[in-house]
């Protein structure tokens, strides 16, 4: 490194310190050097999934030194990783090492599986991955659940995970898929596995669901798995015909604006579903792609 | 006694490791113990008319038995060393005291042996009541272990309540490690029977392996001719009568020609009391008399009775109609073979119930009649049959659940989806809802999506989608029962018609499969 690279670095970093990320990026936000959204294709699952978080300022521009981290994926289902029901175990195995190399003290995985959870840690890949990285598998425990005030505008209060919310930061990792209900299941809906107790019952109402736990969770960071897509007989798939390559990471600080770029991979517009929409409506994020400050890239 | 610590760790070695371990095929595991067990072989085939080929490993034991006597029973049966380790305590422990001089009658194991053998001729298998593996697995698998688990769980939270939060959290991961349903329908009457068999030893000593236990009778019979002999050195013996006394299983070592080859389980507890060590056991190929073979009075008159009460008894066990049309609930495992034959081979160890990772496999009471009480079924309210999962087909013992390819398992059909539209969220209420559609595990989903209006009281329609099942995709694995919000009684539930094992609960004639021209057209 030569010394005009350091003093690009030092004012890269500086700036990002300056201008970086909040955890609810507000709708249009003040123009900062960063993009509040990348979007990288490739090959390589690992390799986009860097790539990504480099646009956005690198790892340690979200994690600090001895933080506990949570990664929340979708281990949801018991179906293997060309099944795209759950998120590529090599992009959460790439958040692990990243998470942890920013300094991060511990990197915990959890979910709150539909199907038995061992299966699904097990055949979705994702708890080697983690194990291999370095961070910490954890299945749910029945005494680490608690009832918290969400003050959402349907769900008042509800079962949550304690290990998601006592982080110092989370970072939402879900996957693209359609969903027979709500369309698409995308970063929003991924706050389902990060709850207890009678989650069949969100169904009745479940794009104000989605919302009032997009509200409540408070991702520093989502990362969207559209590598492999489920594109039929969501949310689950079983065949290998039921899945799309889309070859993309989308990363960002604004939630909704991740989801709204996840929707475009279908193609679905992002006005067509009604939670991004709400969330909009209650200053989770914007949806409108160009509003946000974006950066696409191919390696 | 080493051997016995040794084969019993083994058991539980291979019993725990009978659950999902993150492999898709677990291999071997405590079924093994069942095919070296001559009773279960026996019953089986003959009851089955079916010959099955790991059985052949019980011959080592029937011939070791023939050989040496009944080491089976004092050195590796586990049930034995469960019965062995409590009569020890309860004698440490001054609650029981063995007397001089035991003259219960040994016989009932053998009427009980009679009555399993002549149950098997007629098609009956009851040896898994009482078959000491059987009856272990059983009440390992649905009683002690989930109350252990059950124990470590609240374990957990007391630990939480201190602060010791680490530790708390390993105690919950290891037992979601170890897949450990603690729920069974019948797991508190289960857990009493064993607790009786073990209480039962503060009576006697090894109160089951002399009284009841139909296996330690046929290796009893089998032991006539074997080659090691009590021996008594008469100059050495002082006639105290303590070998007597203490001899776990009444073989009445003292006097020397009164020991019972046939009740001896070579505990050696005897030559081990004696003060003098007068007591050996050399090689001896000398026949023993029929009488000394247990001193059991099995007067021919006796055993014509209980083969008759034997055979007047079987039909009582066929006084249900489930053999006549089939009983709704009754939704077997993956692989299960065709009802009447499934009942001749199910030895009711519960090693499915234990493999099963969500639980939903659970013992029958009354859904399958008299003979079918504790074998498995089905029920998915308590948990579904998981779609990748074909583990029950392969701890299976006997072949009663034949064993099954993950792809295998995927085509067989468990019974049939149905929906009750007055229970339906969106059918009755006009709300939305489809959980069990988003649940439906093959592709394309067995149940689809219909709108359907519903009329509320204030006179507007609500359209909603609503669940439509097809049943020629839906293979009964119950995910959707198990996921119905109606939590009570589900909106949508399983039931046995249509299971790809038999030919008379089925549900569409398609004989031609489609294809064939109509004749009548």
């Amino acid at each position: 490194m030569n010394r005009r690279d350091f003093i690009k670095g030092a004012a890269a970093a500086g700036l990002a310190l300056r201008f970086g990320p909040r955890a609810t990026a507000g709708p249009a936000a003040a123009p900062a050097p960063l993009p509040v959204l990348a979007a990288v294709e490739g090959q390589s699952p690992a390799a986009i999934t860097r790539s990504a978080i480099e646009l956005l300022g690198g790892m340690k521009a979200f994690v600090g030194r001895g933080d506990k981290v949570v990664i929340k994926p979708n281990i949801g289902w018991d179906r293997t990783p060309e099944m795209a029901a759950c998120t590529n175990p090599e992009v959460v195995r790439t958040l692990v090492e990243l998470v942890l190399d920013a300094g991060a003290k511990k990197a915990v995985v959890i979910d709150n599986s539909t199907n038995q959870a061992k299966r699904c840690y097990v055949r979705s890949g994702i708890q080697e991955a983690v194990k291999q990285a370095g961070g910490d598998m954890l299945f749910v425990d029945a005494y680490r659940v608690k009832k918290m005030p969400l003050r959402g505008e349907w769900i008042k209060e509800w079962d949550i995970l304690l290990d998601v919310i006592e982080a110092d930061k989370i970072i939402n990792v879900p996957i693209a898929k359609v969903h027979s209900f709500c369309r698409l299941t995308l970063g929003l809906k991924n706050w389902l596995g990060a709850t207890a107790g009678a989650r069949n019952q969100f169904h009745q109402s479940l794009d104000k669901t989605v919302v009032d736990l997009a509200a409540f969770f408070k991702p520093r960071l989502t990362v969207l798995d559209a590598y492999r897509i489920l594109v039929r007989n969501g949310p689950q798939g079983g065949r290998l015909s039921d899945t799309e390559m889309r070859n993309t990471v989308v990363a960002g600080t604004d939630p909704v604006a991740v989801d709204a770029f996840g929707a475009s991979l279908f193609p679905v517009e992002p006005r067509e579903l009604p939670y991004l929409e709400m969330a909009r409506a209650r200053g989770l994020g914007e949806y409108d792609l160009g509003k946000v400050r974006l950066e696409k890239r191919k390696i | 006694m080493a051997s016995q610590a040794v084969f019993f760790g083994l058991f539980v070695y291979l019993f725990i490791g009978a659950h999902y371990t993150g492999q898709d095929y677990i291999g071997s595991t405590v079924q093994r113990f069942f095919h070296f067990d001559p009773l279960l072989a026996l019953v089986t085939i003959v009851s089955a008319r079916l010959v099955y080929a790991w059985f052949a490993f019980a011959l080592v034991t029937a011939v070791a038995t023939i050989l040496f006597g009944r080491i089976f029973c004092g050195w590796v049966c586990p049930l034995g060393a469960v019965n062995q380790l409590s009569s020890f305590l309860f004698k440490k422990a001054k609650f029981l005291r063995p007397p001089r001089e035991d003259k219960a009658s040994l016989a009932p194991k053998y009427y009980i042996l009679v009555l399993v053998l002549v149950g098997a001729l007629l098609g009956l298998d009851l040896a898994g009541y009482l078959d000491p593996l059987s009856f272990l697995t059983r009440s390992f698998a649905l009683a002690v272990l989930p109350s252990l688990a059950q124990a470590l769980s609240g374990l957990g939270g007391i630990l939480y309540g201190l602060g010791a939060a680490g530790l708390a959290r390993s105690v919950s991961q290891l037992l979601q490690n170890w897949t450990i349903n603690t729920t069974f329908i019948q797991g508190f009457s289960v857990g009493l029977f064993f607790l009786a068999a073990v209480g039962l030893n503060a009576r006697r000593e090894r109160f089951w392996c002399r009284y009841l236990c139909p296996t330690g009778a046929l290796l009893g019979l089998l032991s006539r001719w074997n080659l090691v002999k009590l021996r008594i050195d008469d100059e050495a013996c002082i006639k105290c009568g303590l070998c007597t006394q203490h001899c776990e299983t009444q073989a009445h070592p003292y006097p020397n020609d009164g020991w019972k080859s046939g009740e001896c389980v070579y505990c050696l507890n005897c030559a081990s009391r004696c003060p003098t060590a007068a007591i050996h056991f050399p090689l001896s190929a000398r026949f023993e008399k029929a009488a000394n073979v247990s001193n059991v009075d099995l007067s021919r008159r006796k055993l014509l009775l209980t083969t008759i009460a034997g055979l007047a008894a079987a039909p009582f066990f066929r006084l249900t109609p489930s053999r006549k049309r089939a009983s709704v609930k009754l939704l077997r495992p993956p692989g299960s073979l065709p009802e009447d034959k499934f009942l001749a081979k199910c030895v009711k160890c519960g090693q499915c119930m234990r493999a099963c990772p969500t639980g939903g496999l659970q013992p029958v009471l009354a859904e399958a009649g008299p003979e079918g009480i504790y074998t498995p079924r089905l029920v998915p309210k308590i948990g579904y049959c998981e779609y990748y999962c074909s583990l029950c087909t392969q701890v299976c013992p006997t072949g009663a659940i034949r064993k099954l390819t993950i792809e295998e398992k995927n085509r067989v059909k468990m019974g049939t989806a149905w929906l009750n539209k007055s229970r339906c969220i969106p059918h009755v209420l006009g709300k939305p809802c489809v959980v069990c559609e988003e649940h439906c595990p093959v592709s394309p989903k067995a149940i689809k999506l219909v709108e359907v209006q519903t009329r509320l009281p204030d006179g507007t329609i609500a359209a909603q989608k609503a669940p439509f099942i097809d049943h020629e995709l839906c293979i009964g694995c119950g995910i959707c029962e198990n996921k119905c919000p109606v939590a009570d009684e589900p909106a949508i539930f399983v039931t046995s018609v249509g299971e790809t094992r038999s030919e008379t609960n089925r549900l569409l004639l398609d004989i031609s499969g489609g294809s064939a021209e109509d004749p009548y057209k």
